[in-house]
């Protein structure tokens, strides 16, 4: 019992520690790639801090209530991944309420983002809906294939299946699905190339423009958990997930210098150009994906 | 017991009687329709027990059934005849407020002389007198459509009797050679001596009465003359003309169908087959003319052909089912009609012009008018609660239990005829309430005098839709009379 | 409390208001509201009755009867109670209307007519009321006049087309089975031919589909909706259209009741396979055509057609595939998609009232400021309709998805989810373009929705949130359903499902988000204080935001629409358009068979006698 509350608590905080981690190695490696320095490893928690004794301005009480929304929706999707052998709330719904309590964080965003009238905020949430469909094509594609690929709903099971078979990314149809998830995996970050709906230099940071002190702690924390939720969907669903924390951090580690390496190197996309990619190439390979598991079960 | 012959003889008397009473007072006229005509009501009324249990045949003169003319008043006679009489007394109660200029007096004789002859050809026995009546009829409609002087209507008139006297010689020639064949003019006479109703030398009388009766029963390609007609006639004319002529006409065909030619369902279905296709035929080019039209009087004339192709439809299927439903569907157009003339009347009156895009806004202006004329649009589309639901019903349901593809297909045909009905009242429903109109018509109702028959014409068309019960059991022994034709011989020739 | 007195009060209570109207206003909107109110009280006391008896006898031999059990109860119910709130919506939304008696008595004869429909236990009085449910939608939707008038005709047609096969297809059971009570004929069609089977489901089918908006049958929907008045667009997309789910359920008893679920013929489950196909289609086409609308009532319309899709897509899956989850899915899609459609209709209507009849979204922002309950009651519509958690649409959402994944459906699942994409992306433009951004300056000053309105959109979002906590409670009159239509039940409690292939328990779910959020705020408040600014306290880069110029809402998903466009073109409304057209031409054409010469006139009669004559003669078919 108190094992399980301990659970509830210090998971969501591992999460974000991870996730403020990946901030700052972000930074510190980008900047080494571009032969720069960079800023310490530490700079979002110092930055957190700041904010946190920062007074900032509001334009409403939804501007707030939004921002709690997307918040609590994020902490709540960390509690159903399983992260090693840590999975809080592995019974109540799996991987289809993933998806829909995903929903919230975007969703609390537009929300509060909306009060805040300034232009540059609709024009930023309007790319990122725009950017979400794109990726969600791809994505529902490569979560249906590995739903029905292992006939359940529940990310527990997957992982166990895993464990018997091998991971799923050396399996042939999941192989495809596996390398679709990776592509997509930058636009579902809000990495370069598909930053279109931040843009610092274009539009002002888009959503985030209005936010500064608590507000802007709240997403900053949000994008952390972000992070930490995408990366480690993705390790669970097609790298065997991992007995143990330590390997699973490993494994997300890996996953996410691959998507530094781009960030680094690319330019930003514009929105549709991103689209048009979003559904060639990812979509082609989880749709074939989803054809071949298809046809196989059947 | 009464006399039928009092059913002809009485209104045929007042209608003589005006010309005279007129001198005296040109003011009497058209006090007098309603008496007779009510009359004409009790009579059947009284008549009607008798009527359900054996034909009430009388022969005129004394003489013996196979030399005289006698009247059989059975279930359909009666039926009819109550209907022609309780229409016309609406509708002539209409036309007292009405008819105001011309010569009103011969207006109502002539309206009188018509009701006479509908009321003879329903109850007659012989074809000889069923071509006379018939012909009383027809003259009479030919002068009234012409009533209101103005070119359209003399036109009309002028073309109609063209056509019209076409159809009757043609009618008189296939009489004639049926009289060569058989010597006898009595229909039970005939019938009784009628063996093969396709052998050549019958075929072509029957072919004959068949056109010349469908020229007056708006059959497809005989009706040229009905949208002039009915459109430019005066109000009560076209309910009159729309009402009953058209529908005496089609029980003519019928009598003669099978009565005297004796064909059904067992022998002689490939003939009454073509005369169905001929129905939806007629169904499909009425209603199919009736969706361009701007002019609201014109639209329900081509209305009337379709609703005549339905009925001829209904009756060429010959099970009591189809029958009883092609009699109830007549009646419940009948009904409908006759409202939607009258109440056309008035707001065509009101607004000085035949355009439908005129009427707008009238519903607010003339609220009872307008909704009388929305049930009756309604009716004759065949929504519930509205008499024209159980007729369609009853129609759909005998065309399926026949089990043939034909009727199959052809039913389909009488549904898509259903869909571009609505399609073209509801235009006018909208314009009607929902079009802004010219405000200059001052909100004034029609006179109570005209009111009343189109309310009465409200109630009943309610009632029947939600009581079909009332006249389901007249219909079925008069479907059954019209079809069993050894029981009419049997009670005509004892 | 027998059939009669209900039908009584429903029908009666629509002439009362009639002539109450003419007497006094305010008699009228009484009586109105108590009748809708007394409606609800009936149906709340009669849960859990069942009754089945005759209430007409001999209507031309056949005998109407009426039928209460679980399918008929849960319909009514939903049906009485959006119609009460729309109709207490209606006070004051119509208040300075004109002809408005006819409009309250259409609405509750509409009301009664859908209460007819659901009660009916036998196929005539269920046509019966179903025709005049149509005729009286078509003239309350032609209530608005100019552009109403072509939606009307447009629906009336399309309904009559519905309506014609529908009274062919009762007809030709009344005629092989010589009864038309629905029990009867369930256990006659056990034992028919297959292939009649299938026409029996097809020509229904197609009335069904067009009441229900299915693609390809779609076309009057739209318009309609948008030009009809709002009080009466709520139960319209709410009930009205939703009386074609009814019907498919009725006649998936009458094909297959009798039997149970595992018994179906071939025929049944290829009907039924099919119809799922069409409602995924119906899913995401409409919904990505929603996007690039710009009328309000529009993009709530073409939801209405998209959100169908899911009805019947869980309805002919779970049918064609045995699977009560699936169905259970569909049915309560139905009723959380009236309730969140109702309220977003309401809050639309809202917004109409205090500006005017604006209805246009390049027009409309920041009305969150001066109309926070419309905005509440228009966030949970849209929270409710994409499926957000702790919503009603979750539930109904995810007991589909399940179904479809796990028998193996992965496309038609696909279909479904991708239409929540872009159920989000509508929605969100939909409450981003009316209620957030930038207030207008004309705006600054508008008041709150009046009480009478603010109530019903309190009741429907306490409803949306309520149900999605608690589902067990529709959720077990929808089991009663699933078990009548002859599938197995579910293990229901009242915060979900279990399973052995997958529980869902919102319990949890409500814990966990209450508890976080309780947290996150706690992490808020402890934070530095922020001040609140003024909306035109901008971040521009330095520059001067001016007022009422840059608030971005035309072309709001612009670089997607360029791209979309051609393929979002209403191909199947063209298609219709050009059919009616060439119709009309060909009656134009026909129409010249009357010459208007009497020569002409004379030939046709003289020729018709000598065709006969000479046929009889040349080849004696006669």
């Amino acid at each position: 019992m108190v094992g399980r509350i301990l659970q509830f608590v210090l998971y969501p905080l591992v999460a974000l520690a991870i996730g403020v981690f990946f901030l700052g190695l972000a930074r510190k490696i980008t900047a080494r790639i571009q032969w720069r320095y960079g800023p310490p490893l530490v700079q979002p928690v110092i930055d957190m801090i700041r904010f946190f004794y920062q007074k900032s301005v509001s334009h409403g009480p939804v501007f707030a209530v939004g921002l709690i929304m997307s918040l609590a929706g994020s902490i709540v999707v960390v509690l159903f991944l399983p992260f090693g052998s840590i999975c809080p709330l592995s019974g109540s719904g799996g991987l289809l309420v993933v998806l829909y309590v995903m929903l919230l964080a975007p969703m609390g965003i537009a929300l509060s983002g909306g009060q805040g009238a300034n232009p540059n905020i609709s024009i930023g949430i309007s790319r990122k809906l725009i950017l979400a469909l794109g990726y969600e094509v791809p994505f529902l594609l490569v979560l249906l294939t590995v739903m029905t690929h292992y006939n359940t709903i529940s990310i527990v099971q997957v992982v166990e299946a895993q464990r018997d078979i091998g991971w799923s990314i050396a399996s042939l149809p999941l192989f495809l699905s596996g390398v679709s998830y990776l592509l997509i995996l930058p636009a579902m970050l809000g990495f370069r190339p598909f930053d279109v709906s931040t843009a610092p230099q274009e539009i002002s940071s888009g959503p985030l423009v209005e936010y500064g002190g608590k507000y802007l702690l709240m997403a900053t924390i949000e994008h952390a958990l972000l992070l930490f939720i995408d990366i480690a969907l993705f390790v669970n669903l097609f790298l065997g997930g991992a007995g143990n924390p330590i390997t699973f951090f490993v494994k997300m580690l890996i996953v996410f210098v691959l998507v530094l390496f781009i960030h680094a190197a690319f330019p930003r996309l514009r929105i549709e150009q991103a689209i048009r990619y979003l559904w060639k190439w990812p979509t082609a390979l989880a749709l074939a994906g989803l054809i071949i598991v298809t046809i196989g079960r059947s | 017991m009464v006399n039928p012959v009092l059913l002809i003889v009485v209104p045929l008397g007042f209608a003589f009687l005006i010309p005279i009473l007129s001198l005296l007072s040109k003011k009497i006229a058209k006090y007098i329709p309603p008496i007779p005509l009510c009359f004409n009501i009790v009579v059947s009324l009284l008549l009607l027990p008798r009527a359900l249990e054996n034909p009430v045949v009388v022969s005129i003169g004394g003489w013996q059934p196979g030399f005289s003319i006698n009247l059989v008043a059975g279930p359909v006679g009666i039926l009819l005849s109550a209907i022609v009489a309780f229409v016309g007394l609406l509708v002539s109660i209409y036309a007292v407020d009405y008819i105001r200029e011309g010569a009103t007096d011969r207006y109502h004789m002539l309206f009188l002389l018509l009701l006479t002859g509908a009321t003879g050809v329903v109850l007659t026995g012989d074809i000889f007198n069923l071509f006379v009546f018939f012909e009383i009829l027809c003259i009479s409609s030919y002068a009234l459509v012409a009533y209101a002087g103005d070119k359209a209507g003399i036109e009309s008139a002028v073309k109609y009797l063209i056509q019209g006297a076409v159809g009757s010689s043609l009618l008189l020639i296939g009489i004639g050679l049926l009289y060569g064949l058989f010597g006898t003019l009595n229909m039970a006479d005939i019938a009784k001596a009628l063996q093969s109703p396709t052998s050549l030398p019958v075929f072509v009388p029957m072919a004959l009465i068949i056109s010349g009766l469908g020229v007056e029963a708006a059959m497809f390609p005989l009706n040229g003359w009905l949208p002039d007609a009915h459109s430019s006639a005066p109000s009560p004319v076209s309910a009159i003309l729309s009402g009953i002529a058209i529908e005496v006409g089609l029980y003519a065909i019928a009598r003669v169908v099978f009565t005297i030619f004796g064909l059904s369902i067992d022998s002689t279905s490939n003939f009454l087959m073509f005369l169905a296709v001929l129905g939806i035929l007629t169904l499909l080019v009425g209603e199919m003319c009736a969706l361009g039209q701007n002019n609201i009087k014109r639209m329900l004339a081509y209305s009337s052909i379709g609703q005549m192709g339905l009925i001829l439809f209904a009756l060429a299927m010959a099970s009591s089912y189809a029958v009883a439903g092609g009699l109830f569907q007549l009646v419940s157009h009948t009904l409908a009609k006759a409202l939607l003339f009258l109440t056309v009347g008035y707001m065509t009156y009101r607004t000085h012009s035949l355009d439908i895009s005129a009427l707008a806004g009238i519903g607010k202006r003339m609220p009872i008018t307008s909704l009388a004329f929305t049930i009756g649009a309604f009716s004759l589309i065949g929504l519930p609660p509205f008499a024209g639901f159980p007729s369609k019903l009853l129609i759909v349901r005998a065309a399926l239990a026949t089990k043939e593809c034909l009727f199959f297909v052809l039913i389909g045909g009488a549904l898509l005829g259903t869909v571009i009905e609505a399609a073209y009242f509801f235009r006018v429903v909208q314009v009607l309430y929902f079009k802004d109109g010219n405000t200059n018509i001052a909100r004034k109702q029609v006179p109570a005098v005209a009111l009343i028959p189109i309310v009465i014409f409200v109630i009943l068309i309610v009632g029947i839709g939600i009581y079909p019960k009332f006249i389901t059991g007249l219909l079925n022994s008069a479907a059954a009379e019209l079809l069993n034709r050894v029981d009419y011989i049997r009670n005509v020739l004892g | 409390m027998n059939p009669q007195l209900i039908l009584l009060i429903a029908f009666g209570g629509a002439f009362l208001t009639y002539i109450f109207g003419k007497i006094s206003s305010k008699l009228r909107d009484g009586a109105a509201v108590a009748i809708s109110l007394a409606l609800v009280a009936i149906f709340a006391c009669l849960y859990g009755r069942r009754l089945q008896e005759s209430f007409y006898w001999g209507f031309l031999g056949l005998n109407l009867s009426f039928r209460l059990d679980a399918v008929s109860w849960f319909f009514a119910i939903a049906i009485v109670s959006l119609g009460a709130l729309s109709i207490i919506f209606s006070l004051r939304y119509m208040r300075d209307r004109e002809r408005t008696d006819f409009y309250y008595s259409m609405m509750l004869m509409v009301n009664a007519a859908m209460l007819g429909i659901v009660l009916s236990s036998d196929l005539i009085s269920f046509y019966i009321f179903w025709e005049m449910m149509s005729w009286c939608t078509f003239l309350l939707i032609s209530y608005n006049q100019h552009r109403a008038l072509d939606a009307g005709m447009k629906y009336i047609i399309m309904s009559i087309i519905g309506s014609v096969a529908m009274l062919a297809g009762i007809l030709s059971l009344y005629v092989s089975f010589d009864t038309l009570l629905i029990p009867q004929i369930a256990s006659s069609l056990a034992t028919a031919s297959p292939g009649y089977v299938l026409f029996v489901l097809v020509i229904f089918g197609i009335a069904f589909g067009i009441k229900n908006a299915i693609m390809p049958l779609h076309t009057w929907l739209p318009d309609s909706y948008a030009e009809a008045p709002s009080p009466f667009t709520a139960v319209l997309s709410g009930m009205l259209t939703r009386m074609g789910v009814y019907g498919f359920l009725l006649i998936t008893y009458v094909v297959g009741g009798m039997i149970g679920g595992t018994g179906l013929g071939s025929n049944v489950l290829k009907f039924n396979y099919v119809l799922a196909w069409l409602g995924a289609l119906t899913i995401v086409v409409p919904t990505f055509i929603a996007m690039l609308q710009n009328d309000a009532k529009q993009l709530l319309a073409w939801h209405g057609i998209g959100q169908g899709g899911y009805m019947v897509l869980g309805i002919g899956f779970g049918v064609a595939t045995a699977n009560s989850l699936a169905l259970a899915g569909g049915i309560f899609h139905t009723l959380n998609y009236a309730i969140c459609i109702v309220l977003l209709f309401m809050s639309v209507a809202a917004v109409q009232y205090r500006t005017g009849g604006v209805r246009d979204l390049n027009s409309l922002g920041g009305l969150v400021a001066r109309m926070p309950v419309a905005f509440v009651g228009a966030l949970l519509g849209i929270s409710g309709l994409i499926g957000l958690p702790l919503t009603n649409g979750f539930v109904s959402k995810w007991m589909m998805y399940k179904a479809l994944i796990l028998e193996g459906h992965p496309f038609l699942a696909f279909a479904a989810l991708i239409g929540t994409w872009g159920t989000i992306l509508s929605v969100y433009k939909f409450l981003h373009n009316m209620y957030l951004g930038q207030l207008p300056e004309k705006y600054k000053h508008l008041e709150k929705s009046p009480f009478s309105m603010q109530l019903p959109i309190a009741v429907l979002s306490s409803a949306v949130v309520l149900f999605g906590i608690l589902p067990g409670i529709p959720l077990r009159v929808i089991n009663k359903i699933c078990t009548w239509l002859g599938f197995s039940s579910l293990d229901v409690t009242i915060w979900g499902f279990t399973s052995e292939t997958g529980t869902l328990n919102t319990m949890n779910l409500l814990a966990a988000i209450v508890v976080v959020s309780a947290v996150v705020w706690v992490l808020f408040h402890r934070a530095a204080k922020s001040v609140v600014v003024a909306q035109d306290d901008n971040y521009a880069a330095g520059a001067y935001v001016p007022k009422d110029k840059y608030h971005y809402t035309a072309g709001f998903y612009e670089p997607l629409f360029t791209m979309l466009r051609p393929y979002l073109r209403d191909v199947v409304d063209e298609f219709y358009t050009a059919l009616a057209g060439s119709v009309r031409k060909s009656c134009g054409a026909v129409r010249r068979i009357y010459t208007g010469d009497v020569g002409s006139y004379v030939t046709y009669i003289i020729l018709f006698l000598a065709s006969l004559i000479l046929v009889q003669l040349r080849w004696r078919p006669w």
